[in-house]
């Protein structure tokens, strides 16, 4: 039996510019007890068509034309009928929606309880003091949270994987018929993604309730949903069962989808290369971590660590963990935004932290940076060009800067007509993100450290971000530090990989050794955790999620490293 | 959460003893940066009234020697620290010799009582009409009132109040032109003078109000559009909340937060903020008794007055650096 009905949908934004067509003439069933993946890019109407059955449109959308039938209603079940008040009785009783922004979808100022309380509250009337806590003790205990400690805190005294869990106890302890799921783990690391994500399906199993999944993300949607709805700019373009779509999809977009994710061990989305331009040769190493500690109060972020770079061969050396585990603490000592606690860190022998300010000039020049934000990276008030042209004169390089900024938007992929000129609202976050290369290419610099720069991006977009980067190495000569949590894409652009755990290394090698066949039990539950888009490549069941949690804090203590073989030109140190 | 730990409030407390400390020396400092000898004005005003004064050699030398300006400057620094922090702020010039505690004790409850009843009518207006303006379900109407009533914003207090007392003084009669009770009302704890000071409070009070509350509706309409488009209150409306529940529990509740450190900082500017309200409505409060003194160029009440002034301010910003844990929980004492 269907929960939902949507037919022949259509939803319009009307902007200064005209009537957007968010959503056109989308048909779907969502039957009771099944789960369905909305998959697409940013902008293709995923969420809004989800939203639409909620009736939480954002401002200025509204729905054309169609219909949207919850058959769970008395009467006319048309949704798009109801009034304001019957509206509201529907959220959460009968479709609840579990959001995406993990970090901030709780009110920072109740507990964690009140928010379930209020919520039974608005739909069932006084209960007693007793009642409500009986409810949210059974709401936060269903998703495997501690009632008795965890109803007493605040949002900000839990991770993002907690919140993400008790935003599922809110979304289904009135047992809705339809749970809406935004992207819920897109915040999260693989372990608690995976987590998050046997939760919710085993708590959406115990209601019966039909559940939709919205993400981008093809190997999540492969280890969470039976059907899968392909849209493209507000047209379903695919649906059917997610084995048929994930293994011979018709519609070349749904192929492109599912082509975009980079695997572990699969093709390479790089295309090969000569061998790249050597880089000077130096006397001294080009970065040099000696004895590299870093600590904030009592805790240690980073613990002692040492390696060498050399310049003279261009390499990729990616540095990859989980949120927390010290990676972006390592990429702010290189850049020598932090101090060290102890020992130093040398760019070509010298001492970042004791430069003069010319040396110090001339460091920023040679070591350029990529951040995770493409949003944030500019200056709102300021064309594109600027953020370009600012520290290109600033450091005096000398030559035509229109001739440079064109050459640099074309080497990552942009048109300069299309891209310059322009305020950075005007452009997406994947042309953003390029532009940021770009303008790092600019200086020609010799090393650049690059933290996270695809998690903000859309799936399809991360590759060739990657492949610019990859390029920045082999035409460039330019060495690379990539940190990141995506351990499919370390594998293919990196020449050697450092595994992060807690502040220390716990494997270090070429990464087809080190996640190819990963040896430490850190690794290797980091690889076990990503979801991959193949049906037969079991992702286990919310008992193993859980178990590999025990898992995670076994590992503990002071982990050894494993060294799994080494790369000319780059040296890691014991301790 | 929870108590307050003694090592966070002693650390505040000595904060808070401090810039009154630094204060305190400033204001001694700066009137003595002045050319203006204080017992040749005084001597200059007995000599308009009688022409001239005989004597005035000796009088000079007896009124230095007896306000202790002989004293070297250490001594008198001294006296005057110990003097200020018992609240004796030695005696008025202008008014001599009337000790200026007193003056001052005559005048605070007038200003407090003003000040703080409109400032928190103001505080309530404003963040309410400012919530309203953001708000979805806010009627047409009012989204178009609102703005328009921030016209009354960009008026200077005194016109708003010359308007008003034109209007409801002049014109209708309805509420009397000064003072701050009626002059055949005994003083006291009776409901015919709480009557009356209600009565000649509410002009002064209201040109107050419409002059500010627009700095409160700007200020809380910017951090309503920012709360509007957190994922909170995205999830409140899923969460099938009523909507006035959701306005107040997850809209304001959040929103008013930066507003109430606004407030205490607004408490300690009170007295000196109004000056010319209280001026126009012949109102007897600390800010007429600034306003005089600084025309008689009366050195020991505007001493006591800015002292007064930094004292509150210091000790409300000291409540809110208390209370704010309280209000929100990501805030911790000592953190």
């Amino acid at each position: 039996m269907s929960v939902l009905d949507i037919k022949n949908i259509h939803i319009d934004f009307p902007t200064s510019k005209g009537v957007v067509h968010a959503v056109t003439d989308v048909t779907l069933s969502i039957e009771k007890g099944r789960r369905i993946g909305f998959i697409g890019e940013s902008g293709s109407g995923k969420t809004t068509t989800a939203l639409a059955a909620m009736r939480m449109l954002a401002n200025p959308g509204f729905v054309a034309g169609g219909e949207v039938h919850l058959n769970s209603l008395d009467g006319d079940t048309n949704v798009l009928h109801l009034d304001d008040e019957q509206m509201r009785r529907v959220r959460l009783r009968k479709i609840s929606y579990i959001p995406q922004g993990a970090m901030n979808s709780l009110n920072p100022v109740m507990r964690v309880d009140a928010q379930i309380w209020d919520a039974v509250v608005a739909h069932e009337g006084g209960l007693s003091q007793a009642d409500l806590q009986a409810r949210s003790d059974t709401a936060l205990d269903g998703v495997g949270l501690d009632p008795k400690v965890v109803g007493r805190l605040f949002p900000h005294e839990l991770s993002g994987g907690m919140k993400q869990r008790v935003c599922i106890a809110i979304g289904t302890c009135l047992t809705p018929d339809l749970i809406i799921a935004d992207e819920p783990t897109s915040a999260l690391d693989v372990i608690t993604q995976r987590h998050v994500m046997q939760t919710l399906r085993e708590m959406q199993e115990k209601i019966g309730a039909g559940l939709i999944l919205i993400g981008h993300d093809m190997g999540l949607m492969a280890q969470s949903v039976d059907d899968i709805a392909v849209l493209k700019k507000g047209v379903l373009v695919e649906f059917g069962p997610v084995r048929k779509i994930i293994e011979d999809a018709e519609h070349p977009y749904t192929r492109e989808l599912i082509a975009s994710v980079p695997l572990v061990g699969g093709d390479s989305f790089l295309s090969a290369q000569a061998s790249p331009p050597k880089g000077e040769r130096l006397d001294k190493p080009l970065l040099e971590l000696d004895g590299v500690s870093k600590q904030y109060g009592a805790v240690t972020a980073l613990h002692p660590m040492s390696f060498a770079l050399d310049g003279e061969e261009p390499k990729i050396i990616s540095i990859v963990g989980q949120s927390g585990s010290g990676k972006s603490t390592m990429g702010s000592l290189m850049l020598g935004f932090n101090d060290p606690s102890a020992g130093q860190v040398r760019f070509k022998g010298d001492d970042i932290n004791a430069m003069s300010a010319g040396a110090k000039l001339a460091f920023r020049k040679q070591v350029q940076a990529v951040f995770q934000d493409p949003y944030a990276c500019f200056n709102p008030f300021y064309r594109v060009n600027h953020a370009l042209k600012f520290p290109y004169e600033n450091f005096g390089m000398g030559g035509d800067v229109q001739t440079a900024m064109e050459e640099a938007c074309t080497a990552v992929g942009l048109d300069p007509s299309l891209v310059l000129g322009r305020y950075p609202h005007q452009l997406s976050g994947g042309q953003r993100q390029r532009l940021i290369v770009a303008r790092a290419l600019m200086l020609s610099p010799k090393l650049l450290i690059a933290d996270e720069p695809v998690s903000m991006v859309d799936a399809s977009l991360r590759a060739t971000i990657l492949a610019n980067i990859h390029d920045l190495k082999d035409k460039h000569g330019i060495s690379i530090i990539y940190i990141t949590h995506d351990l499919a894409t370390a594998y293919h652009v990196s020449d050697y990989v450092m595994v992060l755990y807690h502040g220390h290394v716990v494997e270090a090698g070429p990464p087809k050794e080190v996640i190819g066949d990963p040896q430490h039990a850190y690794t290797r539950l980091l690889i076990d955790s990503i979801p991959w888009p193949d049906l037969d490549r079991d992702w286990g069941d919310a008992d193993d999620a859980r178990a590999a949690l025990d898992e995670l804090a076994r590992i503990g203590g002071t982990p050894e490293t494993v060294y799994r073989g080494d790369i000319p030109g780059f040296t890691l140190g014991q301790g | 959460m929870g108590r307050i730990p003694l090592s966070y409030l002693l650390n505040r407390l000595f904060t808070l003893f401090l810039t009154v400390f630094i204060a305190a020396t400033l204001i001694w400092i700066i009137p003595r940066l002045s050319p203006v000898n204080p017992v040749d004005v005084m001597l200059g005003r007995m000599a308009s009234g009688g022409g001239s004064v005989e004597n005035s050699g000796a009088i000079l030398a007896q009124l230095t020697e007896r306000f202790g300006l002989n004293d070297p400057w250490y001594v008198q620094f001294w006296l005057y620290i110990k003097n200020t922090l018992t609240f004796d702020f030695g005696i008025s010039t202008a008014s001599f010799p009337t000790p200026v505690a007193s003056m001052i004790a005559a005048a605070l409850p007038w200003t407090l009582g003003l000040m703080i009843v409109s400032l928190i009518i103001t505080f309530i207006i404003g963040n309410l009409l400012g919530a309203l303006m953001v708000w979805e379900h806010t009627p047409r109407l009012w989204k178009v009132a609102i703005p328009a009533a921030m016209v009354f914003t960009s008026i200077p207090p005194i016109l708003s109040g010359l308007l008003l007392m034109y209007i409801f003084s002049s014109q209708l009669g309805w509420f009397p032109l000064n003072g701050a009770y009626g002059l055949n009302t005994e003083p006291g704890w009776s409901l015919d003078f709480a009557g009356s000071v209600l009565y000649h409070g509410f002009l002064p009070a209201m040109s107050i109000v419409v002059v500010t509350f627009g700095f409160w509706a700007l200020g809380m309409r910017g951090l309503m559009i920012t709360v509007q488009g957190e994922d909170y209150t995205i999830l409140a409306k899923a969460k099938g909340l009523r909507k006035r529940y959701i306005l107040y529990r997850y809209m304001i509740r959040n929103a008013i937060l930066p507003q109430i450190t606004a407030f205490a900082l607004k408490i300690g500017m009170l007295v000196a903020g109004q000056v010319l309200v209280e001026r126009i409505f012949a109102y007897n409060g600390m800010g007429k008794l600034l306003y005089d003194a600084i025309l008689d160029q009366d050195f020991p009440v505007i001493q006591g007055v800015s002292f007064v002034i930094i004292l509150m301010t210091a000790v409300a910003v000291f409540l809110v650096d208390l209370i704010y844990p309280f209000i929100d929980p990501r805030i911790r004492h000592g953190a």
